[in-house]
């Protein structure tokens, strides 16, 4: 049986590294390192718009984030979450400004659809090319991120312009496609909402329904599910657009809660940190909401500290990846802690 | 007439300098995918060695020891990602990911710690331009050629090295060997693992030598974020190249010149959009990718972790 | 004192060689012996203990006992560059060629020729070429290696050997995939080599073959060396009695319940992929209530047939038919509900979810199942229910259900899969190799579970390398060779256990069959 404490052990050390690596930091900076724990702990909690903050931070990542694990599940790997994110704030910038008087109870769930269906659309593209043709997915979703990129960078120079501005961005939205405060006084927006429910809907997609089930199998073992009857191929090209959907419904929230506005920049790498959330969520649609709101807690106290104690955020980036390399090296490093024992089989 | 040659020439010149980044990081990245690592992480790299040849320059007022520290810089994040993915078995493209989002934060830390907040950026020395012997005398192909500085030289030299020794050394057979068939390399007594270090050490390099260009030969001076993307067109153009050295500089060229095509009409205020241009390199990947399915001329074992298979 | 030269000089001598694998042995108290200059043939089925013998040969194992003599001195070989560098050199099953370099850079693909980084290459392939011209080994030195036939890379490994002047090659099944034709050349080759002073060693299960070009014979049974012996003293009948002729645990099958039923029907199923030769294909019926036996050594087209049938494989057959129902075009979710199981040989590979626990590997058959889910979405309770009587009804032994299937001993995964594809009646079901690997406990279980479908009328296709299993369970016996069936029999008491083993070497008895010498 796996050594269950050794894991845990080994978990708790590699948290505790980042600490150590945090303060090392902060003290290379030669400034105050109570002055910049202080400043993290009041970008968080000092406030209720600070903790609202963490909030509002983590809705895309949970969003993007379990568009990601919905594919890690199925084996497809899902590097194009920021491309499938932008193809969703299209979609509602395009939607509202040709449809401004529809009413918000039919406008925002069209929206959302259609977030849905966009981003899903750019991910099923890479996902057919990855089922039909066996090509691999990691480099083209990448590709079709900056393609995405692209596209939003042309549709706001001409299409969907504002004409009364001089820079590249969209007009204002309506209030019928935005997102409501829930707390006054803070920017946290109904789209936590949405992202809870979703992972509500998703746990129950992936872990309680026989679809859920045939999407899963396809991840573990492929050879099995065709031996089985199931479709390999049909079942990757569902997750992916599921994947693809979640990332729109990310761009959409950002928009209808946030910016109220297309422009270049909404997303600064939510695709990319998704992985990472996927990663430290253990793919699991509850873990993914925990390992968004840390990472969440990780950037917005970054950018206090960087206020309180000129500490620059971009400590936050250095951590997180130090994290996720030291994760990987995790079963090596610690591989006495971890010593496995199977069952003869 | 002389005029519009001209302006193709220093237009070409233009390509070529646009190009130089790309391809030596290129050549790197595609040595390494050869012996069977794909190496996402480019990005970090150089990143990575832009902000170590920046600051040693700056310190040392010299650009050779600032290009030596970029390619130092470059290999010891080539390194971890070795480790990572040759020792510990990591998954290459996560690992990848993760480097590129430690780089860029470690990047920008430093460089606001040593400099801190200020409008005007601080400059360091650059590459001087020079005229290469004998071949910068021609007319013409002289200047769009040969009127360069040295980074630009030596990537002319790594292609060629690259060829020749992929093309005509027994080295070339066996890295050939180690990412295609690794079981094959290793029965015939080669050391699969040493063999990929290597590649990864000299994508470190490469890659460190290309960040160093951002700074040492085009900008001459740093700022978070300066690649910009630009470790990601290089993996692009190892795909438009097809891994082939002389591939790999094509296609740079061709991204250059989309680059420089844009400038132009920029300049010319003709109102299309740059990034018509910028997103042509990925679309025509996606189509590369396309048309290679089935006929894949990925080495076989690219990604997967080596393990001697003890019956 | 002067020593006598002896006339035979002896080059290998693997003395008492021993070696186990997790408890059980697969080399026990094994003699063998090579001579310069002859051929030996080592003979026996799968599992007899003749792959494991070579590599401890060539280093890739160490054995656990037992000396090794070359030339007289005693050696240890920790890794195959110890074996090569005493010029040992083997052929493997699986080739280690890499099919993007030429037949040239394969060859020396380590080594440092002349001139190394920059190799001559012509002088390479000259001395390819003398090699070629000696041996009569045909390579054409700037061919890609994925552009050649089996045949053709085949050469190029033995050329590999050649070129590092081994003293004794080591080919493993070399025949196995070739035509008549290329073995009757390959045959050619090894005769030049042993004429020439160089020494093989032949592993193989063909009989035939073996009289055909053999010096000498081993034959390894149940991880023992049985018997050495030169060819000139032994027949085709004896061998076969050596390397099966065991007293073989035969328990009585209860007799058949006679139905005559339409059953399973197949005609002419092309086994091989790309060839179009007509000859090569197998037909049989098996009756409801009736178990057929498929006797024969591993890689005769066992894991083809199997697949074909389930509709893994798209293997064309004139004719496919399962209680009338036309099995062919159909996908393998249409067959299974059809009521076609498959136990498969691989089942890590082919049959479980093994980081899941029972739940997920039930649902492999079950997700489609209208009685365990309302609307789309599982119904836990009911799955539980049901997993926890299979459990029961299967005597599975599992300390919770929802542990990684992982962590299962062997007998009890294998448990799982019959209790997931055995239930509800199926009309066919194929089992490979249903007992490999298992205890007594779970063999027998696995016996009377497949008794008990065929006691209701199931049609059952066993097809199994291990001969006790197939006697001790089949109504009827078929053996496959190279993709045909070498002939049927009845099942008795008295069955003539012998000819099976001749069939499962190449001889064929089908008398619609030509001999399978074909030219």
């Amino acid at each position: 049986m796996k050594n269950k404490a050794g894991d845990l052990i080994s978990y708790l050390m590699i948290v505790l590294a980042g600490i150590i690596l945090m303060i090392l930091l902060i003290g290379i900076t030669g400034n105050s390192i109570s002055d910049a724990l202080s400043g993290f702990i009041r970008g968080i909690a000092g406030s209720s718009y600070s903790v609202a903050e963490v909030f509002v931070k983590a809705t895309p990542l949970i969003l993007t984030g379990l568009g990601v694990s919905v594919a890690f599940k199925s084996g497809f790997v899902n590097i194009g979450a920021e491309g499938q994110l932008y193809m969703g704030a299209v979609t509602i910038t395009a939607l509202a400004l040709a449809f401004p008087n529809l009413p918000k109870g039919i406008l925002m769930p069209l929206c959302l659809l259609g977030g849905f269906l966009a981003g899903g659309v750019w991910s099923l593209i890479p996902g057919i090319l990855k089922a039909k043709m066996g090509i691999s997915e990691v480099i083209n979703t990448i590709m079709f991120n900056y393609i995405a990129l692209g596209i939003v960078g042309i549709l706001l120079q001409t299409v969907l312009k504002d004409p009364n501005n001089y820079f590249p961005v969209s007009a204002t939205l309506t209030d019928s496609a935005g997102l409501s405060i829930l707390i006054p006084g803070t920017r946290l927006h109904s789209g936590i909402l949405i992202a809870v429910i979703c992972a509500i809907l998703i746990d129950i997609l992936i872990f309680k329904t026989s679809l859920g089930f045939r999407l899963r199998a396809v991840g573990m073992n492929p050879r099995a599910c065709l031996c089985s009857g199931i479709s390999v191929g049909k079942h990757i090209i569902i997750s992916s657009m599921i994947s693809g959907g979640l990332a729109g419904i990310a761009g959409v929230c950002e928009i209808a809660g946030l910016h109220h506005k297309l422009i270049e920049g909404i997303s600064p790498g939510y695709g990319y940190l998704a992985i990472i959330v996927a990663l430290l969520g253990g793919n699991n649609p509850f873990g993914v909401i925990l390992a968004a709101i840390g990472i969440a807690t990780l950037q917005v106290g970054s950018l206090s500290m960087q206020r309180a104690a000129n500490v620059p955020s971009a400590i936050s980036s250095i951590i997180l990846g130090a994290i996720v390399l030291m994760l990987m090296a995790r079963k090596t490093i610690f591989k006495k802690l971890i010593d496995k024992k199977e069952e003869q089989g | 007439m002389s005029q519009i040659l001209l302006t193709i020439a220093t237009f070409l010149a233009a390509c070529i300098r646009m190009a130089t980044p790309l391809t030596l990081a290129g050549l790197g990245e595609a040595f390494s995918e050869r012996t069977g690592v794909m190496n996402l992480g480019v990005e970090a790299i150089m990143l990575c060695g832009a902000f170590s040849s920046f600051i040693v320059t700056f310190w040392t007022g010299n650009v050779y020891w600032g290009m030596l520290c970029g390619m130092l810089a470059g290999m010891i994040i080539s390194g971890i990602h070795a480790i990572l993915c040759i020792k510990c078995k990591a998954n290459q493209t996560i690992v990848g990911l993760a480097l590129n989002f430690f780089a860029l934060g470690l990047t920008s830390f430093l460089f606001l710690i040593v400099f801190g907040q200020s409008t005007i950026l601080p400059q360091c020395k650059t590459v001087p331009n020079f005229e290469f012997p004998v071949l910068g005398k021609i007319p013409l192909l002289g200047k769009a050629f040969f009127t360069h500085n040295i980074f630009v030289y030596l990537m002319y030299l790594l292609v060629f090295i690259f060829l020749f020794i992929y093309k005509k050394t027994e080295w070339g057979v066996i890295f050939t060997a180690v990412g295609e068939h690794p079981s094959a390399a290793d029965t015939a007594g080669i050391n699969v693992f040493r063999i990929r270090y290597l590649a990864c050490m000299v994508n470190g390099l490469l890659g460190g030598l290309a960040g160093s260009y951002f700074t040492l030969a085009q900008l001459g001076f740093f700022m978070e974020d300066i690649t910009a993307g630009k470790g990601y067109i290089a993996l692009v153009t190892v795909i438009l190249g097809r891994r082939n050295p002389l591939g790999i500089l094509c296609s740079a060229l061709l991204i250059g010149l989309a680059d420089a095509v844009q400038f132009q009409l920029q300049t010319m205020n003709i109102p299309i959009p740059s990034q018509a241009f910028s997103i042509l390199p990925y679309i025509a990947a996606v189509f590369v990718l396309l048309f290679s399915a089935g006929k894949s001329s990925d080495p076989s074992a690219l990604g997967i972790p080596y393990e001697r298979d003890n019956r | 004192m002067t020593v006598k030269v002896e006339e035979k000089m002896i080059l290998l001598s693997m003395e008492n060689i021993q070696k186990k694998f997790f408890g059980k042995y697969a080399n026990k108290n094994v003699h063998l012996q090579v001579e310069k200059g002859k051929i030996l043939a080592l003979l026996g089925e799968n599992g007899a203990g003749k792959t494991t013998l070579m590599n401890i040969l060539y280093g890739l194992y160490q054995p656990d006992g037992g000396k090794i003599f070359w030339h007289g001195e005693e050696v240890k070989f920790e890794s195959p560059k110890d074996a090569i560098e005493r010029k040992i050199g083997m052929v493997h099953q699986h080739f280690m060629l890499v099919p993007t370099l030429n037949v040239s850079q394969n060859i020396t693909l380590g080594l440092k020729e002349t001139g190394y980084p920059l190799t001559d290459r012509k002088a390479v392939n000259r001395k390819i070429k003398s090699l070629s011209d000696q041996y009569g080994l045909i390579v054409d030195p700037e061919a890609m290696v994925s552009d050649l036939s089996v045949g053709e890379q085949q050469r190029v490994e033995i050329m590999k050997l050649l070129y590092r002047d081994a003293e004794l090659l080591i080919l493993d099944e070399p025949t196995a995939v070739l035509t008549r034709q290329e073995t009757i050349g390959l045959f050619e080759v090894l005769k030049r080599l042993s004429q020439d002073g160089r020494s093989v060693i032949l592993i193989t299960h063909k009989i035939p073959e073996v009289m055909e070009i053999a010096d000498m014979v081993t034959v390894m049974r149940d991880a023992e060396s049985i018997i050495t012996v030169p060819i000139t003293e032994v027949d085709e009948a004896s061998l076969a009695e050596y390397m099966i002729g065991r007293p073989l645990n035969i328990v009585e099958i209860p007799p058949r319940i006679e139905k005559r039923n339409q059953g399973f029907i197949l005609r002419n199923l092309n086994l091989e992929e790309k060839s179009q030769t007509k000859s090569a294909t197998v037909s049989f019926e098996i009756e409801a209530g009736e178990i057929l036996g498929i006797a024969g050594v591993e890689g005769n087209g066992q894991k083809e047939l199997a697949e074909s049938i389930l509709g893994i494989r798209h293997n064309v057959a004139e004719e496919m038919q399962l209680f009338g129902k036309d099995l062919r075009n159909h996908s393998v979710s249409d067959r299974r509900d059809a009521g076609i199981a498959y136990i498969s040989d691989d089942r890590h590979r082919d049959g479980l979810l093994l980081d899941a626990g029972f739940m997920d590997n039930m649902l492999l058959k079950f997700h489609k199942d209208r009685r365990y889910q309302n609307n789309g979405i599982l119904n836990k309770k009911k799955l539980n229910d049901f997993i926890n009587r299979q459990i029961k009804a299967y005597k599975i032994k599992v300390s919770s259900p929802s542990l990684p299937v992982r962590f299962l001993s062997g007998g009890n995964q294998q448990k799982l899969i019959l209790s997931r594809e055995l239930c509800d009646e199926p009309k066919l079901i194929v089992a490979c190799q249903p007992t490999r690997g298992l205890d007594i406990g779970a063999t027998e279980f696995v016996r009377e579970q497949l008794l008990m479908h065929r006691s209701k009328g199931a049609c059952i296709l066993l097809i199994s390398a291990d001969l006790e299993e197939i006697l001790s369970l089949s109504d009827r016996i078929a053996v496959l060779y190279k993709g045909r069936i070498m002939g049927l029999l009845n099942n008795s008491k008295n069955i003539d256990i012998t000819r099976i083993g001749l069939m499962m070497a190449g001889r064929n008895f089908n008398l619609n069959e030509v001999e399978i010498h074909e030219k």
